[in-house]
């Protein structure tokens, strides 16, 4: 009877070091190697973000309005650094790998420098808008639209869905290539809504 | 009659106190100048970039367009990656053959506050004095196109990019062979990369 119990555990050893998070040199390499890219982006959004300078008075002859707009850029990456060894968990045996990735982070890239006329009405009477009111203008709509980001999670959660399915349908395709059948999810899913890891919004 | 008069004149400075403070409650609520509108997303773009190099920059510019000058500073951001989605690998033979794409050079003008500072524009040449020394805005964003082409091609010429090519040649081979488990080269058939050639009509 002993006999027969120790055959079965001997029998059960291999299945348990395949499944175990030993670290086996491939797979540390191949951990090693995904750290080592450090940032990957898997989506960006373009925000327009329009501004108006009207300054009328009742003393001044003619209208001085100006609207002017101008792009800026989000973009969504995953820092790669951030994988822990336990991240990734092979399972020899049955040639699956379950990857958890680091969470998606949103930061803004930053604006277009040029701006585009939407409308402008300048009296003949009237002082031209000046660089330094443009400037300012283009200051103001900086602060609105960071405001705007850290209020509405709308853009953050388009942006971050994005990324993960196309995260996730990247590292699956990776690992899929080198033999494995791979989950991939990511170390805060499910996420509490407006929860976000933000960078450069201050 | 004198009584007549002071009634007179009494009415006359409550009707221009009352006018004054008319005024000053117009001046106070006069509203805002500048006016922010509602932001407008566009579409989500997926993509897959292998990031190299991160760009920070502060750059002053002085600069001259019709005959006005400029002198601003402006801090740039931006980066240096690859789209590792469309690679093109050759699995054929032993060694797989992966070339690395066109290296994506972005550069903007931060979000920082005051990325765009303008310290003075001033009008030069002849008659100078009684031209307007305001820069339009197309004027304008010619200085700005000329400062984005200036920012992209130091990239290129003080070596940024061809470091940025190396280190990716170097991490996609060992990634990819730590994928595949087979021998991996990445050739690399730009190595200084591919500065934006200027079209000519």
């Amino acid at each position: 009877m002993i006999r027969i119990r120790a055959f079965r555990i001997f029998l059960t050893l291999p299945l348990l070091f395949a499944c175990s998070k030993s670290p086996d040199p491939d797979h540390m390499r191949l951990y090693e190697e995904i750290r080592q890219v450090n940032h990957m982006e898997f989506a960006s959004l373009a925000v327009t973000k329009t501004v108006k300078n009207e300054r009328t008075d009742w003393y001044k002859i003619g209208k001085r309005i100006a609207v002017y707009s101008y792009d800026t850029h989000l973009k969504a990456y995953i820092d790669m650094n951030l994988l822990a060894p336990d991240d990734l968990e092979f399972d020899e045996y049955h040639k699956t790998v379950s990857v958890t990735l680091p969470p998606v982070q949103i930061e803004i890239a930053g604006r277009d420098m040029e701006m585009k006329k939407e409308y402008e009405n300048i009296g003949m009477f009237r002082t031209e808008i000046s660089s330094q009111e443009r400037a300012k203008m283009k200051e103001k709509a900086n602060d609105e639209l960071k405001k705007e980001l850290a209020g509405n999670p709308e853009y953050k959660q388009r942006l971050e869905q994005s990324a993960r399915q196309k995260a996730r349908s990247y590292f699956e395709n990776l690992f899929r290539n080198a033999g494995y059948t791979p989950v991939v999810r990511f170390s805060d899913e499910p996420l509490p809504s407006g929860d976000f890891n933000l960078k450069n919004y201050d | 009659m004198i009584k007549i008069i002071k009634i007179i004149l009494s009415i006359a400075v409550i009707v221009i106190l009352a006018l004054a403070g008319w005024q000053a409650y117009r001046y106070f609520q006069r509203p805002e100048e500048i006016e922010v509108l509602p932001s407008r997303p566009g579409d989500v773009k997926e993509m897959v970039r292998l990031c190299s190099m991160e760009i920070y920059n502060e750059v002053p510019v002085l600069d001259t367009v019709n005959a006005k000058v400029i002198f601003a500073v402006q801090k740039q951001n931006g980066s240096i990656s690859f789209d590792v989605e469309n690679l093109k690998v050759d699995e054929t033979s032993d060694t797989i053959m992966i070339q690395l794409p066109r290296e994506i050079v972005d550069v903007y003008e931060s979000t920082e506050k005051d990325s765009w500072q303008v310290i003075d524009t001033k009008a030069i040449g002849p008659m100078a004095i009684l031209r307007s020394d305001k820069l339009t805005l197309e004027e304008e964003n010619r200085v700005k196109a000329k400062l984005k082409s200036k920012a992209i091609k130091r990239l290129y010429a003080n070596g940024s990019v061809r470091k940025a090519r190396k280190d990716a040649v170097e991490n996609l081979t060992r990634l990819m062979e730590a994928f595949y488990r087979r021998p991996v080269i990445v050739t690399d058939p730009t190595p200084a990369g591919n500065p934006p050639v200027r079209r000519t009509m």
